[in-house]
């Protein structure tokens, strides 16, 4: 009886392994069935149900693939899910990757680059926007497809600006003015406390970037890592201390609320009314049109620049992720993803996506597409973005930092900013420094490792 | 007693007893205000004041965390991770235990040091390792992935190990010289006297693999794979503010781990502190 | 030179044998202990040894982001960790989260369980409220301080308003960060810390205490006297315990905090899995997890060898 007893606990044990073994996506392939493919994203929210909502699209509009879309959480989180699954071999077929992780698939090898695909069919890219294709080429060759493109914008909020005798079609072109128009937007109540704050800007580590990018620096050597690789960072100039002075300074005025690293947290603070503007992403234009409507009227800005003469001499750098093909999957999968990738990025969904999202067309036929039109018709906000991309000069520096380290890189950034904003570290220059030493140093232990 | 007396001790008592309750309301406190939150409607969670006493039983917030976070999947497996590590540790640490408190054999010390110097050596310094293993043998979003390295523990075997020897030594010699196989009288014999020690190894070792969070945050990443200490973080993350929903979602965790409590406190802390007191 | 007689040579047979016997039956000694050993043993071997072999191999090789080796770089890790202010900022703050945590811990549990030895009526409905910690888990324990600290709808912040105080950034404010981490923790370990010390105050003979009253000895008296050094073996064990806990600490700051604000709040063990989990450096962060481990055995040995002499064995 009791040996019977422990037989069964044994048993009970080695039953356990039973139902959790991982089973890696079987890719089936009987002659009249769809091939079956995963893949991964890393949209939230309304955005997540938009990809979904592609995905089915392409579903139902051929019968030879059949493409399983599963949320993987931020796109932080996706790409140490990646790592962990490629340690373990078990990768979907397409994955979308942020912008930062660029340097590292490529390096890794585990990647077959769109180029292959493109080249073996002769696809036309020529309406692919350049600059975005751009960001996406490394030694030569497009490595991934973009898919989701975006650019910070200014958020302001039009009915405070006329409350405060501000010209509500005349958003702030230049730190200086932002800093003039915050004063004028920030209100006190009868005890002193401050009920609106004329900005609220997130300690985004890609704001940063972007804001460098206009000033026309490089975030790195070697041209941002694109003639050759990067091996050291090359933020911590006067330009960057400048952008730290101001964005401080206005903090320190109690004009601009500090409210911490997350753009959640400003985002409700703009769609709540206490700050008249912030900063984001021009993928959180459609979010922010369905949050005002009712409330106010909603204005988009260009990206603030130094000094109005920046306007033509530099741009911004494309955000938001692209499409990878992972090379561990076998063959047919692979074409699979390919097909795809294909819908993913012509007019008609770039359309769609654009209207939903705010992430602006990267097919340029994706914005003359009726639907986008008749679109930007109603919400010329939408316009902005497209404008500002435009604006950017083809080059090295609206191209964007090229670095494996690029995930950690901007952690450090944040961190460097929230120090010297909340005064742990005395100034700008030594937090800007600190951050570059630890950057350059993490960028050479990368560098290291690549064989 | 003379009056003066009588009433300073009552008074003294008086303040024992307010002491006393002002520390259990204090140690209480935190899991009181978590229980409360969970009860209130989103209008009375998201006000301020706060409120500190239960004023509704809004039970809506419980059927949301339910939703939001698949809670009743990843209890059930922390609890099969649980189980399975407290059998596993049953087992091994009872047949190891049984050796070193019966067996004579060469090397017997140097063996007990071996397992000793398992205790010595913190989990974060081999977790890399582990966790590149398990990656590499394809272990990770599994049951298995999650229960074994944790099979054997030399803290289990020597709390068993401590049990068997307080046995009297006659009954083994007696038994073997029956014809008793070792084994024979480890399962008939042995382990139902060494019950108390057994329990409360079950217990404990079952509450500690319920409470982790790092191993299961590094090798689960299917959603369906979580144990519930990650699971309520992922609640939390996908609620963002809303409280009541969260502190549901917690609660709804504690319980499981409160109900073992309850039942087997008097168990488990009798035999924790006859271990600790012995060093 | 030893005669070689029959007598000699047959002792020397026996010996023979007896050795061989005797070898013999050690196998077989060993044999008999082995399955019963073996299974401890593999797991041990597979997932403790093996792993901090590994360990250090790993710490001298500079690691791709999923963990292959690539290139061999010897000690370059270890003389980076002495001079990484990441890491040296690590140490710092887990330095000051044991000195925040052990005395917390130790000085909460000799209170509670002082009170809790009081014969009085329906003290056992105390001593559970006291141990009630024990079946709280390191991330629930987190989630429930993580809303007690909210700055707007927390009543911790209410309190202050209550008393007129100013409202503290708990887990926001740089300064108050890490003491804000340290709570949850320091409330989690007193539950097991009280249960350790009651046993140990039941433990005490009644007559000691008979004694002392009859000498005039009054409640304090008694208790600095009597109890006191008779818990010094708790007291001691639970110093061991809480310290090496400190240093394993991860869950609370990964849910309160991540290490933030400013790295105000990063622990050893989230340093480590930041850098390998985060930034692919597996090498490195084994060079840490190394460290970790000399550290905590070097602090172990100094407490057993410094502080074990003060303890009172009855």
């Amino acid at each position: 009886m009791k040996r019977a007893f422990l037989i069964l606990m044994v048993l009970a044990l080695f039953a356990g392994m039973l139902p959790g073994c991982a089973p890696a996506a079987q890719p089936t392939k009987a002659p009249d069935q769809p091939v079956k493919i995963d893949f991964w994203f890393a949209m939230s929210g309304k955005t997540g149900e938009v990809v979904q909502t592609m995905v089915k699209r392409f579903n139902e509009s051929q019968n030879e693939v059949f493409v399983t879309a599963t949320f993987q959480g931020s796109y932080d989180d996706e790409i140490n899910k990646l790592k962990a699954g490629l340690q373990s071999k078990n990768v979907p077929a397409v994955v979308q990757i942020y912008d930062l992780g660029t340097r590292l698939l490529t390096d890794l090898k585990v990647i077959t680059p769109m180029q292959d695909f493109i080249d073996k069919e002769k696809f036309d890219i020529s309406d692919i926007e350049k600059n975005i294709l751009n960001y996406y080429t490394v030694d030569g060759k497009l490595q991934s497809m973009p898919f989701n493109s975006s650019n910070p914008v200014l958020y302001y909020n039009k009915d405070m600006f006329k409350a405060a005798n501000l010209d509500p079609e005349k958003p702030p072109r230049t730190w200086a003015e932002v800093a003039e128009y915050s004063r004028k937007l920030t209100k006190k109540d009868a005890s002193g406390k401050t009920v609106q704050y004329g900005n609220s800007f997130a300690f985004y580590g890609w704001f940063f970037e972007q804001w460098m990018a206009v000033s026309g620096q490089y975030y790195t050597n070697n041209e941002n890592g694109r003639k050759a690789r990067a091996t050291e960072a090359t933020f911590n100039n006067d330009r960057g201390v400048a952008l730290l002075e101001w964005w401080k300074s206005m903090i320190d005025e109690g004009i601009s609320q500090n409210l911490g690293r997350s753009t959640t947290d400003t985002k409700k603070a703009f769609d709540a009314g206490t700050v008249a503007m912030t900063l984001d992403s021009t993928a959180a234009l459609r979010d922010r049109v369905d949050a005002a409507a009712g409330k106010f009227e909603l204005g988009v800005g260009f990206l603030p620049r130094q000094n109005e003469e920046d306007y033509g001499k530099a741009g911004t750098i494309i955000g938001g992720a692209s499409l990878w093909i992972l090379n561990a999957r076998p063959q047919a999968e692979q074409d699979a993803a390919w097909k795809f990738v294909k819908f993913m990025v012509a007019a008609e969904q770039q359309a769609f996506w654009h209207i939903n999202t705010g992430y602006y067309p990267v097919h340029a036929k994706g914005y003359n597409h009726p639907d986008d039109v008749a679109w930007r018709e109603k919400y010329p906000q939408f316009q902005v973005a497209i404008d500002q991309l435009h604006m950017a000069p083809t080059n090295n520096v609206t191209a964007g930092g090229l670095i494996g380290v690029f995930p950690e890189a901007r952690q450090t950034v944040e961190k460097a900013i929230e120090a010297y904003m909340t005064g742990t570290t005395p100034t700008a220059k030594q937090a800007l420094d600190e951050a570059a030493r630890s950057i350059t140093q993490s960028i050479q232990d990368y560098n290291d490792t690549v064989k | 007693m003379s009056k003066p007396t009588h009433l300073r001790k009552t008074a003294g008592r008086v303040l024992l007893y307010l002491l006393l309750t002002v520390a259990a309301i204090i140690m209480i406190y935190p899991l009181y205000n978590g229980v409360v939150t969970s009860f209130l409607s989103p209008s009375n969670v998201d006000t301020y004041p706060p409120k500190l006493f239960p004023i509704e039983f809004y039970v809506q917030n419980y059927a949301d965390a339910l939703q939001q976070a698949p809670l009743v999947r990843f209890v059930m497996n922390s609890f099969i991770q649980s189980s399975g590590v407290m059998m596993a540790q049953l087992v091994m640490a009872s047949l190891a235990a049984f050796a070193f408190a019966f067996l004579p054999f060469k090397g017997k010390q140097l063996v007990f040091l071996v397992f000793l110097s398992t205790m010595m050596i913190p989990w974060e310094s081999t977790i890399i390792p582990n966790y590149l293993f398990i990656q590499g043998i394809q272990w990770d979003d599994t049951y298995m992935g999650l229960i074994a390295p944790f099979m054997a523990s030399a803290f289990a075997t020597f709390l068993i190990r401590q049990s068997f020897m307080s046995l009297p030594r006659d009954l083994y010699d007696a038994a073997t010289i029956d014809g008793c196989s070792n084994l024979r009288y480890l399962v008939t014999i042995a382990v139902p006297l060494a019950r108390p020690a057994l329990g409360t190894l079950a217990v404990y070792s079952f509450l500690q693999t319920y409470n982790q969070y790092l191993w299961p945050l590094l090798i689960t990443n299917k959603v369906e794979m979580r144990t519930v200490q990650i699971g309520i973080t992922m609640l939390r993350d996908a609620e963002r503010e809303m409280w009541a929903v969260i502190m549901a979602g917690v609660v709804l965790v504690m319980i499981p781990t409160l109900v073992l409590f309850f039942i087997a406190n008097r168990q488990l802390i009798r035999g924790l502190t006859a271990g600790a007191l012995k060093g | 030179m030893a005669v070689l007689t029959e007598k000699t040579v047959k002792e020397a047979k026996d010996h023979g044998r007896r050795r061989g016997r005797e070898a013999r039956h050690d196998i077989a000694q060993w044999l008999a202990a082995l399955p019963y050993l073996a299974p401890s043993l593999i797991v041990f071997t597979v997932f403790v040894f093996y792993p901090l072999i590994r360990s250090i191999v790993l710490s001298t090789y500079a690691t791709n982001s999923i963990g292959q080796m690539a290139n061999f770089v010897g000690i370059k890790y270890y003389q980076r960790l002495l001079e990484s202010p990441e890491y040296l900022n690590s140490l710092a703050v887990t330095a000051r989260f044991v000195l925040y945590t052990v005395p917390g811990v130790l000085l909460v549990s000799l209170v509670l369980a002082t009170l809790g030895n009081l014969r009085l009526k329906g003290i056992a409905a105390y001593r559970i409220a006291f141990a009630l910690t024990l079946a709280i888990s390191g991330a629930t324990a987190a989630m429930l301080f993580q809303f007690l600290y909210h700055p707007n709808l927390g009543p911790f912040n209410y309190m202050l308003d209550l008393l007129h105080l100013p409202r503290v950034g708990w887990l926001i404010d740089p300064a108050w960060a890490l003491f804000a981490v340290s709570v949850p923790r320091i409330w989690l370990q007193a539950g097991f810390a009280t249960v350790v010390l009651l046993a140990g105050m039941q433990g005490i003979s009644d007559e000691l205490f008979e004694a002392a009253k009859i000498d005039g000895a009054g409640f304090w008296a008694s208790w600095r006297h009597i109890t006191f050094p008779l818990i010094t073996p708790s007291l001691f064990f639970l110093l061991v315990v809480t310290t090496l806990n400190a240093f394993q600490t991860f869950t609370e700051v990964n849910i309160l905090t991540k290490g933030g604000p400013v790295d105000a709040t990063q622990v050893v063990v989230h340093e480590i899995y930041r850098s390998f989990y985060f930034n692919g450096q597996y090498g490195f962060a084994s060079a840490q997890a190394l460290i970790l481990f000399v550290i905590m055995l070097v602090l172990t040995i100094i407490q057993f060898g410094v502080i074990e002499k003060r303890v009172h064995y009855a």
